[in-house]
C-alpha cells in the first residue's frame, strides 16, 4: 500500500467531513451519490489523465490460448512454398518449445487470403467478417514477447511481468482515469467458453494496487456479479426499508464516534443498492433490439464471445472504463480436429470475427469509436511448424511461439487500416518496425493520456509501473 | 557523527509529527544564530533532501552513478567519505566552508550545463532546502546513519505530568508525547467495548453475551488482566495470531502459475499455529522455520517447521524450465525473508544496487547463495516431503493393512512366470482392490528443506539484471555489511543456521523493532511505524522512536515473549481508551498516529466470518487438518489446464470451520474473503490495505453464507431473547457487538421488524424461505411462524452489516 495514496484518500475524506458540518447523511450522501462521479473520497471517481487521451475507455478481447496468426493476420507464402520440408537449423538453434522437440516440419497455411478494403490489408478467410472493418483494423504483425507459456505470457501481456502479483493493465488504467458511471464497476471481466484466463484472476487482479482497483468478473448467467441477487424471498421494497434501517443506525455510529470510514460505508451500501439494479439491467442484452442481436449473433441467456462484446459495448456505452474479454479455445496445437487450423479454426473464426466487426461498427455508429481502443491478442504467437506431438496425425496444429505474431487493434486513437512491422519470409522473427509486449503496453497507456514511465506505485520500496523499466510509445501506430 | 543517541532520537521524534509546532530544545544551538534557527539535523532535515533529489544518481548504487566519468568513480552524497572525497581540488562538500563547496555552487546555479539537479530532473531545490544545506554544512556536515540500522537502545522512561494515567511505561512514552502536544488522553472505553475489543484483537472471535457480562461486573482490580490472560490462553489464540503469519510466508493450498495444483501443506499451517498456542519464543520460531532440519537431532516438527520456504510457488506447466523456477523461488525467498523479518525491501537489488540504502545486488545474492542450497528444485511432486502423522488417514490405511495382511496370509505367494491355480484369481483381484484404496488414502505430507551436500552442492554466481541465464562472478554466501555480521560456529561457515541466528542476533538492527511494530500494528491499526513493509530510508519514520526501541529491547529481554509483549500492550492505558473521537481531534491527527484516542480498525476479511459463524452458534472449534470447502457459490468456470476447480463444498461442521481453514487456492481464492482485502497469497503480503467497497456490502448482505449466520441468529434471539420483541432484538445486537444498544437502537430494530413482518405476512412461500435457506427447517424445539423469523433474519442481516459490526470497537 502506497502511504501517499492513503494519506491523500484520508485527506479527501477528511475534507468531506469537514464539508458537511451542517449534518451528517443527507448533503453528503447526496454528493458522494450522484449520478456523475465527483472528486469524493471514492477512489474509483473520475480523474482527468496526465494528458489529453486519445482513447477515454478500453475493451480488450483476449483469445485465450493465442491464435494461429499466421492463419489469420500474416500471410507467407514463402512457407506455404516450403511447407514439409525440415525447419531450417537456424530458425530454431537455441530454441525450446513447449511441446516440440528435433527437427519439426514447416507448416504453409492452409487458408486461401483476401486484401481488405481500400488499405488492401491482407486477411484470411478464417475470419470474413473482419474483412469488412479492414480499414478500422491497426494490425501489428511484428510482435514479440518473452515468454512461450500461457500463464506467464498471459501475465506479461496485461501485468507486464511474467510472475502473478503485479496489477494488470485494467487496474491501472481504473487506477490512473477513475471510472464514469459509479452504478457500476470501473473495470468488468466478462469470461466466454467456461474456463478462465491462464493466469486465474492475477490476469485481471489489482496485484498491489488497492482492491478496488480488481477486475469485477460480471456474468451472462446466474448472479451478473457476484452476490448482487437478494436472498431468497426478499423483495426489492424489503430490501431497501432494511437499508433504511441501516443507514439510520450508521449514522447515530457515525455521530458517535465521528469516524469517516463510517460515512463512506453507508455510502457504499447506498451504491450497492443501486448496483443491484444497475448491473442486471446493463448485463441484461435482451433489451437489445433484434437486429442488433443478430449482428453480433448474440443469444440472451447463453455464454458466448458474442454476448459478451454486446456486453462490451453496453457496458461502456454507461461509462465503465475497463472492459477485458477472455475466450477460451484459442490454444491450435491440433489434438483434437478443433485445434485444426482448416475447419477447426473456420468454426472457431465464426464465433470471433462476426462479433468483433459487429462491436467495431456498432461503436462507430454510436460515435464511441473514436475514443474507445480495443484491442485484441493473444499470449503469444504460434509456430510456423507443426507442433511435434501431432506432427504425425491428420490433424494440423502449431506450437506456442514468442517470438513473432500479430495483433490487432481498432478505434482509440490509433491508424485503421495499417500493417505495421513484417516477419521474415518464413515468420520465425520479426523483421522490421519491432513491438515488444512492453512497447505495447506503453503506446496503450500513451493513448489513455499517461506517460508509461510516470504511471507509478510504490511498493516494496520501488516504484511500480506497467512497462516495468522498458518500453517505447509507437508513435507510427497512432493517427 | 552523531553527538549521542538521545539527540539523534529527539531529532527524529521532532520530525514526525506533522500537525504540530516544535519547540527546538536541541542541545547543540549554533552560536549566534537567530532563535528557531538551530542547526539542521542530518536525520531530520538534510537526510530528506539528499535522499529524494540527489541519490538517485550520487548514491549507492554504482551503476546509475554519475558526476566523473560515473560508476566507481561518481558521486557519492549519501556517506561522509563520498561528499567530501577530492575531485580535481574540488570537493562536493568541504565541511564548514559552504561558498568552497560545489554542491551549493551547483544547487544555487543557473546555467543548465551546471545546475543541480539537472534541468530534466524536476524542480530546484527550494531557498529553504538550500538555506538548510548552506547552515548544514557550516556546522561541519555531520552524517548519521539512518535509524533503523543502529541497534536499538533501551531509553530512560519520560516523565509525564498526569501520573495517574499511565498503567505502565508504554503510557508514559505515549502520555509524554501526548502532553508535549498539549493533547490529553481519551478516558478508558467501557467494559463491553474493552471486552469485545480485547476477544476480537486475540482471539479473532466474539465473546458471548454472558462472558461480557460476568467481565463487566468483576469488581477485581485485576479483571482486564485476567480477563486477557483467559484470551491469551483461549482455544482461539494461535488461529488467530497465525492469520497473519500465513500472509507473510505466502501460505496456500495451490502451487501456483496456470496449473496451480492442490498443494499438501496444511501440515505447517498447523506447526504455526500451536507454535503461537504455545508461544514459542520468537527466536526459536525464526531458527526452525529458517533451518529447523539444521538443528542438532531435529525433530519431525523442526522439519516441518521449515515448510516456511516452501510456500513458494512451483511450476509444472509443459516445457517450462525447472532451474527457471528455482531460481525464481530463490528470488522469493530472499524478498521474503528480509520483508518478513527486517522490513527491509531488498527486491530491487535482485537486479542491481539499491537506489537509497547501502544494500548492493552483490549482497543480495549473498543471501541468495545461503538459501540456495536446498534439494527442492521445482519438481511437481513438490520433494522432498516429510510424512505427517493425520489420524483419519492412518487409521483408514492401517485397517487396509491389516486386511491386506489377511487376506495375503490366506495363499501363497503368486508364482514367479507360472500360471496360478484359478480359484486364487478372486482373491488375487481382492488384493489388488485393497492395494488400489490404499494408494488413494494418501498419507498426510509437508514439503521441507533440506540441505544438499557434496557434490550435489550449487555454486551460486550474481545474475545480471537478475536474469537467471545471465550469469556474473561467483558469490559467496553473505549478509548485508549494514546490518552487523552473523555469529559463525567453527567450521561450518554462513549456513541456514547461521543466517537464522543472524536474524534474530539482539544486535540485529531491526528483527525486534519489525515484530513488535508489526504486533502494534495489529492492535492499532497501524504501526509505530507506518510503513511496517519498509523501515528503509524509503519509509516512514516511527511516530515514536523511544516507544518503539524500548518495545523491541523488552521484546529481546523477555526472550522474544510474543505474549508478553502483546499483553503489555493490550493492558495499557492507551489502548484501553474509548476509540471516539472529537472532530477536532479526527481533523488535526486523522490517522490517530498521537494515539490520542482507542483504536479503531476494520476487522480482517477472516474475522468478518468468523465473528457472524460465532455469534450464529454455527462455528466449529474443530482444530487443524486438511482445509475445507465452505459453500461458495459455482461461478461455471475450469481452470485453464488444471483440471477442475469444482469446488466440492465440505459437509457437516467443516462447512462451518474457521476461515483460517477454507482453502486457498491461488488461481481462484474464495470470493467473499477477496472482497475484503485477503490476498491471494502468491507473494509475501506484510500489509493487506483495507478498503470499503460496495462489493462488499453485497457480500454481508447476500452472500448465503451471511444468509444462513442470519437465519441461525435470528432464532437464537428468539430463543435466548424472552418474550418481548425488545428484549429479542437487544439480544442479536449483544450476540454480535457485545454492548446494550441504546433505546433508539432498539427502537429502530424493533421498527424494522414490525415493517418486516408486516410485510411477509401475506407472503408466506418468501417468508418461509428467508426464514429457512440454506439453514434448513423451522425449529422444531419452539414455536415460531415463518414471517416471525423471517422478520428476525432481516435484522440480524442488518445487523452483520452495521459499521460497528466491520470495526474492532
Amino acid at each position: 500500500m502506497d502511504p501517499q495514496f492513503e494519506k491523500h484518500l484520508l485527506a479527501t475524506r477528511r475534507h468531506l467531513l469537514g464539508g458537511m458540518a451542517g449534518g451528517i447523511g443527507g448533503i453528503a450522501l447526496s454528493e458522494l451519490l450522484g449520478g456523475n462521479r465527483r472528486a469524493s473520497a471514492d477512489p474509483m471517481a473520475a480523474k482527468e489523465p496526465a494528458f489529453p487521451a486519445r482513447a477515454k475507455r478500453m475493451i480488450v478481447i483476449h483469445l485465450t490460448g493465442s491464435p494461429p496468426h499466421l492463419d489469420l493476420y500474416d500471410h507467407k507464402p514463402e512457407l506455404v512454398k516450403r511447407s514439409g520440408e525440415d525447419c531450417p537449423a537456424e530458425a530454431i538453434a537455441g530454441k525450446k518449445f513447449a511441446f516440440t522437440s528435433g527437427t519439426p516440419k514447416l507448416l504453409g497455411t492452409p487458408r486461401s487470403w483476401v486484401r481488405c478494403g481500400e488499405s488492401g490489408m491482407e486477411l484470411s478467410d478464417a475470419i470474413p467478417n473482419l474483412h469488412r472493418v479492414a480499414d478500422k483494423l491497426c494490425l501489428v504483425k511484428s510482435m514479440f514477447t518473452d515468454q512461450f507459456n500461457h500463464a506467464p505470457a498471459e501475465l506479461m501481456v496485461y501485468t507486464g511481468s511474467p510472475r502473478a502479483g503485479r496489477p494488470s493493465l485494467g487496474s491501472w488504467a481504473t487506477y490512473g482515469l477513475g471510472s464514469e458511471n459509479a452504478n457500476l464497476p470501473g473495470f468488468v471481466v466478462l469470461i466466454s467458453s467456461g474456463v478462465q484466463p491462464n493466469g486465474g484472476t492475477s490476469s485481471f487482479g489489482s496485484g498491489f494496487l488497492p482492491s478496488v482497483y480488481q477486475g469485477v468478473q460480471c456474468r451472462s448467467k446466474g448472479d451478473p456479479v457476484l452476490y448482487v441477487s437478494d436472498p431468497p424471498g426478499m423483495d426489492r421494497t424489503l430490501r431497501r426499508k432494511s437499508l433504511d434501517a441501516l443507514r439510520d443506525l450508521n449514522e447515530l455510529q457515525a455521530k458517535e464516534f465521528g469516524n469517516p470510514e463510517t460515512l463512506t460505508r453507508i455510502a457504499q451500501y447506498e451504491l450497492a443498492y443501486r448496483m443491484q439494479d444497475s448491473v442486471p439491467e446493463v448485463m441484461d442484452i435482451s433489451r437489445e433490439p433484434q437486429r442488433v442481436l443478430e449482428a453480433y449473433g448474440a443469444k440472451p441467456g447463453q455464454s458466448s464471445l458474442a454476448n459478451n462484446c454486446l456486453l462490451a459495448r453496453r457496458l461502456v456505452e454507461q461509462g465503465v472504463r475497463f472492459v477485458h474479454l477472455f475466450d477460451w479455445g484459442w490454444d491450435f496445437h491440433g489434438t483434437s480436429p478443433s485445434e485444426d487450423i482448416r475447419d477447426g479454426l473456420t468454426q472457431k473464426g465464426a464465433t470471433f470475427d462476426k462479433p468483433a466487426a459487429a462491436l467495431i461498427e456498432d461503436l462507430e455508429q454510436r460515435g464511441l469509436l473514436d475514443d474507445t481502443l480495443i484491442l485484441c491478442t493473444g499470449e503469444f504467437g504460434r509456430t510456423p511448424f507443426r507442433e511435434g506431438r501431432t506432427a504425425s496425425s491428420s490433424v494440423l496444429g502449431r506450437d506456442h511461439y514468442p517470438d513473432c505474431y500479430s495483433v490487432w487493434m481498432a478505434g482509440g486513437g490509433v491508424k485503421g487500416g495499417l500493417s505495421y512491422g513484417q516477419s521474415d519470409e518464413l515468420g520465425f522473427k520479426a523483421a522490421s518496425d519491432q513491438v515488444h509486449i512492453h512497447d505495447l503496453q506503453a503506446t496503450i497507456l500513451h493513448l489513455l493520456g499517461f506517460d508509461h514511465t510516470k504511471l507509478t506505485y510504490r511498493f516494496q520500496g520501488r516504484d511500480f509501473r506497467l512497462t516495468d523499466v522498458h518500453g517505447h510509445v509507437m508513435k507510427a501506430l497512432i493517427s | 557523527m552523531i553527538t549521542s543517541r538521545k539527540e539523534l532520537f529527539f531529532s527524529l521524534c521532532l520530525m514526525t509529527g506533522c500537525v504540530c509546532v516544535f519547540v527546538m530544545a536541541r542541545q547543540v544551538v549554533a552560536e549566534n544564530a537567530p532563535a528557531l534557527r538551530a542547526t539542521p539535523s542530518f536525520t531530520r532535515d538534510i537526510n530528506g533532501i539528499l535522499s529524494n533529489r540527489c541519490v538517485r544518481c550520487h548514491g549507492p548504487d554504482a551503476a546509475a552513478r554519475r558526476g566523473q566519468g560515473g560508476g566507481d568513480d561518481g558521486l557519492r552524497l549519501d556517506t561522509f567519505a563520498g561528499a567530501t572525497a577530492d575531485s580535481s581540488g574540488t570537493a562536493a562538500i568541504v565541511p564548514g566552508q559552504p561558498t568552497q563547496s560545489e554542491i551549493i555552487a551547483r544547487i544555487t546555479s543557473n546555467d543548465p550545463e551546471l545546475m543541480m539537479p539537472p534541468p530534466d530532473a524536476g524542480e530546484r531545490l527550494s531557498a529553504q532546502q538550500i538555506d538548510l544545506l548552506t547552515r548544514w554544512i557550516t556546522a561541519g556536515a555531520q552524517y548519521e546513519p539512518h535509524w533503523s540500522h543502529v541497534p536499538p537502545v533501551r531509553f530512560a522512561v519520560p516523565p509525564v505530568k498526569a501520573t495517574a494515567w499511565p498503567k505502565n511505561d508504554i503510557d508514559r512514552f505515549v502520555l509524554a508525547r501526548l502532553e508535549a502536544e498539549g493533547l490529553s488522553p481519551q478516558p478508558e472505553a467501557d467494559r463491553s467495548a474493552l471486552a469485545r475489543r480485547l476477544a476480537l484483537d486475540l482471539t479473532g472471535l466474539p465473546m458471548s453475551p454472558e462472558e461480557v457480562d460476568a467481565f463487566a461486573d468483576d469488581p477485581s482490580p485485576n479483571a482486564i488482566d485476567d480477563c486477557v490472560d483467559r484470551l491469551l490462553s483461549h482455544n482461539g489464540y494461535g488461529e488467530h495470531q497465525a492469520r497473519q503469519w500465513l500472509d507473510l510466508a505466502r501460505y496456500a493450498d495451490s502451487a501456483g502459475y496456470a496449473d496451480d495444483p492442490p498443494r499438501t501443506i496444511w501440515g505447517w499451517r498447523d506447526w504455526v499455529v500451536r507454535a503461537f498456542d504455545d508461544n514459542m519464543p520468537f527466536d526459536e520460531f525464526t531458527i526452525r522455520q529458517i533451518a529447523g532440519d539444521l538443528l542438532p537431532s531435529a525433530t519431525l516438527d523442526d522439519r516441518v517447521a521449515t515448510g516456511f520456504h516452501r510456500n513458494t510457488l512451483t511450476n509444472s506447466e509443459g516445457g517450462t524450465i525447472d532451474e527457471e523456477f528455482r531460481s525464481v523461488a530463490i528470488v522469493d525467498r530472499v524478498n521474503t525473508t528480509m520483508s518478513t523479518w527486517m522490513g527491509t525491501t531488498m527486491a530491487c537489488c535482485q537486479c542491481h544496487d539499491h537506489k537509497y540504502d547501502p544494500l548492493s545486488q552483490r549482497e543480495y545474492f549473498g543471501i541468495y547463495a545461503i538459501l540456495n542450497n536446498t534439494a527442492d528444485s521445482d519438481k511437481k511432486s513438490e520433494e522432498p516431503v516429510v510424512r505427517i502423522p493425520w489420524e483419519p488417514i492412518d487409521a483408514r490405511r492401517a485397517a487396509i493393512q491389516n486386511e491386506l495382511a489377511d487376506i495375503e496370509a490366506r495363499i501363497p505367494p503368486a508364482p514367479k512366470g507360472g500360471v496360478e491355480p484359478p480359484e486364487f484369481q478372486p482373491v488375487r483381484a481382492m488384493i489388488a482392490t485393497l492395494q488400489k484404496k490404499l494408494a488413494e488414502n494418501v498419507p498426510a505430507t509437508v514439503p521441507v528443506l533440506e540441505e544438499l551436500s557434496g557434490d550435489k552442492r550449487r555454486l551460486t554466481k550474481l545474475q545480471h539484471r537478475g536474469n537467471w541465464q545471465d550469469l556474473g562472478p561467483e558469490i559467496a554466501a553473505g549478509v548485508p555489511s549494514a546490518f552487523g555480521s552473523p555469529t559463525l560456529t567453527d567450521g561450518v561457515g554462513l549456513d541456514r543456521m547461521a543466517f537464522a541466528k543472524w536474524l534474530v542476533d539482539s544486535r540485529n538492527p531491526l528483527t525486534a523493532r519489525v515484530i513488535v511494530n508489526r504486533i502494534w500494528e495489529r492492535l492499532f491499526g497501524i504501526g509505530l511505524v507506518s510503513t511496517s513493509e519498509e523501515f528503509g530510508t524509503q519509509g516512514d519514520p516511527p511516530s515514536h522512536p523511544e516507544l518503539l526501541d524500548w518495545l523491541a529491547c523488552e521484546l529481546v529481554d523477555t526472550q522474544w515473549n510474543i505474549k508478553a509483549i502483546q499483553r503489555l500492550i493490550v493492558t495499557s492505558a492507551a489502548y484501553r481508551q474509548t476509540s471516539k473521537a472529537s472532530a477536532a481531534l479526527v481533523a488535526r491527527d486523522p490517522e490517530n498516529r498521537l494515539i490520542a484516542c482507542g483504536p479503531r480498525v476494520r476487522l480482517s476479511a477472516e474475522v468478518i466470518r468468523d465473528q457472524a459463524l460465532a455469534a450464529a452458534g454455527l462455528l466449529s472449534t474443530k482444530k487443524g487438518g486438511p482445509s475445507v470447502n465452505p459453500p461458495q457459490p459455482n461461478v461455471g468456470l475450469k481452470a485453464a489446464f488444471g483440471g477442475g476447480i469444482d469446488w466440492q463444498t465440505s459437509q457437516g461442521e467443516d462447512r462451518y470451520r474457521r476461515a483460517l481453514y477454507t482453502t486457498w487456492r491461488r488461481s481462484n481464492p474464495y470470493p467473499s474473503m477477496a472482497t475484503f482485502d485477503a490476498p491471494s497469497r502468491e507473494v509475501c503480503t506484510v500489509r493487506r490495505p483495507r478498503s470499503n467497497t460496495p462489493l462488499q456490502a453485497l457480500v454481508t448482505l447476500n452472500d448465503p453464507v451471511y444468509i444462513e449466520a442470519a437465519q441461525a441468529i435470528a432464532r437464537r434471539m428468539v430463543k435466548e431473547g424472552g418474550s418481548t420483541t425488545a428484549k429479542r432484538a437487544t439480544r442479536g445486537f449483544r450476540l454480535v457487538l457485545a454492548r446494550q444498544p441504546h433505546p433508539h437502537e432498539v427502537e429502530r430494530l424493533v421498527r424494522l421488524h414490525e415493517e418486516t413482518r408486516n410485510a411477509l405476512n401475506d407472503k408466506p412461500h418468501d417468508a418461509m424461505k428467508l426464514a429457512t435457506d440454506p439453514l434448513g427447517p423451522l425449529p422444531t424445539d419452539f414455536k415460531i411462524d415463518a414471517a416471525d423469523l423471517a422478520a428476525w433474519t432481516v435484522v440480524a442481516n442488518v445487523i452483520l452489516n452495521l459499521d460497528e459490526t466491520f470495526m474492532c470497537p
